[in-house]
């Protein structure tokens, strides 16, 4: 004590009152980011409840909740079909992904051969191309093999390999310990062995990670579902949605619109609530630790 | 090891590599589907140029990644933050913050053409409070910038990388430069930032390749804002690359398309070449810190 009293202190401390005062700003500033975050979900719930009178004005809370909006939305366009064919998109794309990107983000991280840094360099590159430099050609492929208005397209690439669940996947598979893998290796084991017995078990939540992500992109997708399906049955939620939102645009029955989009958000959102931590996980693997 | 990899090299050749080279030559030609290509030399290139639509496309890229980008990058890390230092309540806020971000861009395009119609929450809203709310997505001026909004409102996945980044700082270095008189911006200026500069890198460099190719959310509210038959489109303020590249495409004119995947392309390269050349100038490489 007497020590600290005899030195000059090298900077005042804040007196109490401005830790109080930044505590509330603080605090000032989360409460405003979330209701910035939660508002307009909230205002697309209560407005899928809003009765049609109601929808068209400018009214916040709806008189009574109209839940036979969601019956009518779906009697209005075939939602349920679309949200088969969405499914059938996301489980194939995700089983395509996991199946086909684990043996190659193990190759790209546990085994050594010459210009592995070169190749893995492709990858990373192949992962920022955008879709829109590959459709043109993709397109004509996909029509020459008579694969219009089915899940093909959005699919069977996925069996080929992603760059950027790859490129995920070896960022989590180099955190795994090496000395068990070498261990294997020593006792004479395959690099098929190591890969399905030793690694994959291990690598779990990043398999999980990367498996999430693949479905919620396929979910979400739009570009390429909105070029290839044209069949009114054909289409997925997103771009039935969309087509939806054009459609009612005009005749201001945002109410359905607001119904159609819970549907198609609301399965993500629940997923998103029990899947908490392989999220994080994934986006920190999407990030440059590792 | 061949074995392993050889379901990703016939994938990347089928699906990215041809397509990449295939779309060079059909750039120079008339090509549409169902025909042969016939090789017109620049004569895309030159349409395009001329096409004022591009220029208005590319401005719109161009506002998106000045205004927007810096924006978004801004209120993301302003919010890991905040949440950055372990208090209670935080998961709530990192729960409630990254919700958005899990919103299909289809979902959050349909959702703010709503929130943002005339007459639609916000403008009630603003009306709460005596405004008079803009128009929007039917106005030139406004309708960047509620696009932009539409962006900010899903930073999540921005947020939880730069938090990944901040929690990662290790605490000797905030003492240390405490130690050295350095006040909250000091701090902030001499260790967070450098310490955070290789995720504001990846962030940026990921950003501007995502508004390069920025479709959905545009495409969805423009396709409403015109079927309503409202004031404001088409005059292009909405207008995307990837949004007139589809246009050509559904012509039925592949030449062009191919021609705009191929700047595409080059533009995507410049940019990654760029932020690559000035890395060196602000990114910190991390120097082996004590863990």
């Amino acid at each position: 004590m007497s020590a600290t009293l005899s030195m000059p202190p090298v900077r005042q401390r804040p007196p109490r009152r401005h830790a109080v005062l930044l505590a509330i700003g603080r605090h000032a500033v989360l409460i405003g980011l979330a209701a910035m975050f939660a508002l307009p979900l909230l205002f697309m719930l209560l407005q899928s409840v809003m009765p049609i009178t109601q929808a068209k004005t400018s009214a916040l809370w709806p008189e009574t909740f109209e839940w036979g909006n969601y019956r009518e939305v779906f009697d209005r366009v075939p939602l349920a079909q679309y949200f088969v064919n969405t499914l059938q998109v996301c489980l194939l794309a995700t089983i395509g992904t996991v199946v086909s990107c684990v043996p190659v983000a193990y190759a790209f991280s546990w085994m050594r051969w010459r210009g592995r840094t070169t190749v893995f360099v492709i990858v990373l590159a192949t992962m920022m191309l955008p879709y829109q430099v590959l459709f043109p050609t993709q397109f004509q492929i996909f029509t020459s093999l008579g694969w219009l208005n089915s899940v093909l397209p959005l699919t069977v690439p996925a069996f080929f390999g992603d760059a950027f669940s790859i490129f995920m996947l070896r960022q989590f598979f180099m955190t795994l310990p090496g000395d068990v893998i070498d261990a294997a290796r020593i006792d004479g084991a395959g690099e098929g062995w190591i890969l399905t017995r030793v690694v994959v078990p291990m690598a779990k939540p990043g398999i999980m990670a990367v498996a999430l992500f693949q479905f919620l992109f396929s979910w979400s997708d739009f570009f390429g579902p909105n070029i290839y399906l044209e069949n009114e049955n054909s289409l997925t939620l997103a771009v039935g949605l969309a087509r939806l939102n054009t459609a009612l645009a005009k005749t201001g029955e945002s109410n359905l619109t607001m119904a159609a989009s819970v549907v198609f958000v609301l399965p993500l959102i629940v997923m998103f609530f029990f899947a908490q931590k392989v999220f994080i996980e994934g986006v920190n693997l999407t990030g440059t630790k590792g | 090891m061949l074995a392993l990899l050889s379901p990703w090299i016939i994938g990347v050749c089928t699906f990215v590599l041809y397509p990449i080279i295939n779309s060079l030559y059909w750039s120079f030609t008339t090509k549409r589907y169902g025909k042969p290509a016939r090789w017109v030399g620049t004569a895309n290139y030159e349409t395009l140029a001329s096409n004022p639509d591009l220029g208005q496309a590319l401005r719109n890229t161009a506002y998106l990644a000045v205004i927007g980008l810096p924006v978004r990058l801004l209120i993301a890390l302003l919010a890991a933050a905040l949440l950055a230092t372990p208090r209670r309540g935080n998961g709530a806020y990192r729960l409630l913050f990254y919700v958005p971000a899990v919103v299909p861009a289809v979902a959050s395009g349909a959702l703010f053409f709503f929130l943002l119609k005339r007459g639609g929450p916000v403008s009630s809203l603003f009306e709460l409070f005596g405004l008079e709310a803009p128009l929007w997505f039917r106005d030139p001026e406004w309708a960047k910038p509620a696009l932009i909004m539409v962006g900010v409102w899903a930073l999540g996945d921005t947020m939880l990388v730069f938090l990944a980044g901040l929690v990662d700082v290790p605490r000797s270095l905030y003492q240390a430069v405490e130690l050295d008189g350095a006040g909250r911006w000091g701090k902030f200026r001499h260790v967070t930032l450098p310490m955070v500069s290789p995720v504001i890198f990846f962030t940026l460099l990921t950003g501007l390749i995502g508004v390069l190719q920025s479709f959905d959310q545009a495409f969805v509210i423009s396709q409403g804002v015109r079927k309503g038959r409202l004031t404001g489109e088409p005059d292009g303020s909405l207008l995307t690359y990837a949004m007139l590249q589809l246009r050509y495409f559904q012509d039925g004119r592949i030449g062009m398309a191919a021609a705009m995947a191929w700047l595409m392309f080059l533009m995507t390269l410049a940019i990654t070449i760029v932020l690559m050349l000035s890395r060196r100038k602000w990114v910190h490489t991390a120097a082996e810190e004590p863990r």
